[in-house]
């Protein structure tokens, strides 16, 4: 049996019509995701400033992102704590903005850029099934997020090379890495727009001497490196430290030297091109993995997949796993505990000055989230 | 039943119905089996995952489309005749050694650019009418056209799926030359003497000749290789100077090879021949999209995550018949995808068991083998174009040297640990 159709003038008009409809309709879809989820600055918040302030060739670009700066009354050393730096890995981006709504500095200064390749929220990754939102219930209401992409927007970047050649190192990736913030540091002001930020963001570090950075991420449960934090190797005694005071607070964490053979990445290429700790933290995301089963808001957000129960069951994971899932909750409270820890590890070395308060703790934080994102505008 | 059995039956069920009882083209009946499958998952028809997975093949499409043109461009212009002429009057008294050196010629687009499109489509096209005139039938030499591109694309310098393998496990692409050499090398021999040899191993030139045109070379001359040599010079010169020389991408490069060859031979019609090659490959675009779709549904409703968790319920000796089965099978929509999605999981299973480097360079051998898996089976379909077949055709005679790679790339997996002095 075979389907006939009849090849009209009309059959053409008609379909190039619903083809028309259908792409005007999922343009404003796409371009739905550029609105940008709404932060509410905390008392701790000093000044709202651009990354286009310490790189201006960035400004007026979608490479272009706030920085949230959160200056102590008294002089200090300085922190950057990068969310967004993968927008699939939201727990980074709520993190910085716990931060954001949330801490006080008494000295020193706190910067928080919560979008870090904020061109990588506008839009998702084909293929992966990704929802665009996500909503955390607060006592006064849900705050949404987006969920984007582990790389710049492809309208922002395009198109790909073959091979991704790593500007300082020459290490080759594939060609899909050129658009991964976190393979294009220490960036260059004549390379690709994802190096562009990447400078800015080392730019800022190296312009107000920021002591510390902290790259916050997530990865899939069956990824060698998970529930840890990354130290390059002049930031491995701050990260020895900090790692006991989390356990301290009840967070189990491993420790990761840089490897340095491994280029483009914050926790190599900051530390080696700039004078900051530079470290990274990862936990456990189910919905960025490859054997998660049905993708949608609620699997981000509560963490639960009966597949990962079924592999870690398996013995395939490199975390526990199991009903609980890894709630997000759970997720940004082990990033916020990595920062307040990080700190007072810092202060405690002798290492310098960097005072935080009003930061919620590990055990406050990991059932619920909700009520330390302030209150969703009417 | 888990219903992410179900949702996959229904997909592949009214994929199968709307292929083969209604007659639809290949790229409907991936949508429509798309579209059952989310309904069934209860997820509606979700238009924006239709429309999105389609973009993963848009980098592909660009340069299949551009490839296309210029293979049309040389074969209009006379070079791929004279080349042919030239090629065989050389070498026709050492078959063997002929067919080895064309296997190679093959795979060099592919060893440089990391895709067995570019490779089958530009030195394919070169390569098939002098396998044709050495008496090789149409159906057996486009499939030495799809094993040498494919064979090029898992080659070093350039493998991509290795690269995807190894980003996925935070393993630098170093040390692969070795392993990757090992495996593909020992492939394209084996298949092009399997294969071709036996056609000619007595090889009448005096026959031969008759059908090969040896005066459009001299009435020309060297002018009319200038595009295969700039093709040849920008894919090499963009990939050796990084620094130097900006990425061009492939679909440029093709287009810049496209207009020089207008001027360096024969006069054409080249709206008119450009025409006719964008008639034959837009089905093959438009079955890349559907599988877009496809595989963007398979993730959202679960159903890829079914298929990984369900490799690794059954120990180690299941999980290596996994390797060998499913991940060239998942080549049927992108070997690129099996890498990222099964290759970065089954490397991870697989690490206490040898040597990484050479266990990334094996999965990823393994799964560029899954280029030649239909419905998608990209080198296979654009070989069998080239050579003027049907693609199911061309795949039989691929079917012994793809086994006999997998087995290969098995032995390698097992053997891991006593090879990695390869890297």
């Amino acid at each position: 049996m075979k389907i006939e159709t009849k090849k009209s003038w009309l059959t053409a008009i008609v379909l190039l019509c619903l083809s028309a409809l259908t792409i005007g309709y999922l343009a404003t879809v796409f371009l739905a995701q550029r609105q940008e989820e709404p932060i509410y600055p905390g008392p701790g918040v000093t000044e709202i400033k651009m990354l286009s302030d310490w790189y201006p060739g960035l400004k007026d670009t979608a490479g272009d992102t706030e920085v949230y700066v959160l200056k102590g009354a008294k002089e200090g050393d300085s922190m950057l704590v990068l969310g967004g730096t993968h927008a699939n890995e939201p727990s980074g981006l709520v993190a910085a903005v716990l931060l954001i709504e949330n801490a006080v500095v008494e000295e020193g200064t706190l910067y928080v850029i919560p979008r870090a390749n904020n061109s990588a929220m506008t839009c998702t990754d084909p293929q992966e099934g990704a929802p665009t939102r996500f909503t955390i219930s607060t006592p006064n209401g849900d705050r949404w997020f987006r969920f984007g992409s582990r790389a710049t927007n492809p309208v922002h970047q395009w198109p790909d090379p073959e091979i991704y050649v790593h500007a300082t190192s020459g290490q080759r990736l594939s060609g899909s890495e050129t658009r991964n913030l976190n393979r294009a540091y220490p960036g260059r002001t004549d390379g690709n727009f994802t190096e562009k930020i990447a400078y800015g963001v080392a730019e800022l570090i190296r312009q107000e001497d920021v002591a510390i950075e902290m790259d916050l991420h997530e990865a899939s449960p069956e990824y060698p490196t998970i529930n840890a934090m990354v130290a390059h190797e002049d930031a491995m005694l701050l990260a020895n430290s900090a790692i006991i005071n989390m356990a301290l607070e009840g967070v189990s964490i491993g420790i990761e030297p840089s490897p340095t053979n491994l280029h483009g990445l914050t926790h190599r290429e900051l530390g080696d091109f700039t004078d900051t700790y530079a470290l990274l933290m990862e936990t456990s995301n189910p919905s960025q993995g490859r054997l998660r089963g049905r993708t949608d808001s609620e699997m981000v957000v509560t963490g639960k997949d009966k597949f990962y129960v079924k592999a870690a069951e398996y013995g395939r994971l490199y975390v526990p796993y199991d009903e609980a899932g890894h709630p997000i909750s759970m997720r940004v409270a082990r990033h916020i505990c990595g920062v307040t820890q990080v700190a007072a590890a810092f202060n405690e070395l002798g290492l310098g000055n960097l005072v935080m308060t009003n930061i919620p703790s590990y055990a406050e934080m990991e059932g619920d989230i909700g009520p330390y994102l302030a209150p969703p505008a009417a | 039943m888990e219903i992410e059995l179900i949702v996959f039956l229904v997909m592949l069920g009214v994929f199968l119905l709307g292929n083969f009882l209604f007659k639809l083209p290949v790229s409907l009946s991936m949508a429509a089996g798309a579209v059952a499958g989310a309904l069934v998952a209860g997820e509606g028809i979700p238009l924006r995952h239709l429309f999105e997975g389609t973009f993963v093949y848009m980098d592909t499409i660009l340069i299949i489309s551009t490839a296309m043109v210029f293979m049309t461009v040389i074969q209009e212009s006379g070079a791929l005749e004279a080349l042919n002429a030239v090629i065989v009057s050389k070498f026709y008294k050492v078959p063997a050694v002929l067919l080895v050196l064309l296997m190679f010629i093959i795979m060099f687009p592919g060893m440089i650019t990391g895709s067995s499109t570019a490779a089958v489509l530009s030195a394919g096209a070169i390569v098939a009418p002098i396998l044709l005139q050495m008496g090789i039938p149409a159906p057996q030499t486009g499939a030495i056209l799809a094993i040498g591109a494919i064979m090029g694309m898992a080659a070093p310098p350039v493998n991509i799926p290795a690269m995807l393998i190894g980003g996925g496990v935070d393993m630098p692409y170093i040390g692969f030359e070795g392993p990757l050499a090992f495996l593909t090398i020992p492939g394209a021999i084996f298949t092009v003497l399997f294969i071709g040899l036996r056609y000619c191993k007595n090889l009448d030139y005096e026959k031969i000749k008759g059908g090969l045109d040896l005066e459009i070379g001299k009435k020309y001359g060297i002018k009319l290789y200038i595009p295969i040599v700039v093709i040849v010079v920008l894919m090499v010169a963009c990939r050796m100077l990084p620094n130097l020389i900006p990425n061009l991408g492939m679909p440029l490069i093709f287009m810049i090879g496209s207009a020089v060859g207008l001027f360096t031979g024969k006069r054409f019609n080249a709206v008119k021949a450009i025409r006719e090659a964008m008639k034959t490959t837009v089905p093959v675009l438009g079955k890349l999209m559907g599988v877009g779709m496809f595989i963007q549904i398979m993730t959202l409703t679960g159903v890829r995550g079914y298929i990984v968790i369900n490799c690794f319920g059954f120990g180690l000796v299941v999980l290596y018949a996994a390797i060998c089965i499913v991940m060239p099978a998942f080549g049927a929509v992108s070997s690129y995808g099996a890498a990222s999605v099964l290759g970065v999981p089954f490397l991870l299973a697989l690490l206490d068991t040898g040597d990484q480097v050479v266990i990334a360079a094996a999965l990823s051998f393994i799964c560029s083998l899954g280029d030649l898996m239909p419905p998608t089976a990209l080198a296979g379909n654009y070989a069998a174009q080239i050579v003027g077949e049907k693609y199911s055709k061309v795949l039989r005679y691929c079917v012994i040297p793809f086994i006999v790679c997998v087995l290969f790339g098995l032995f390698t997996l097992l053997k891991s640990r006593s090879l990695g002095f390869l890297t």
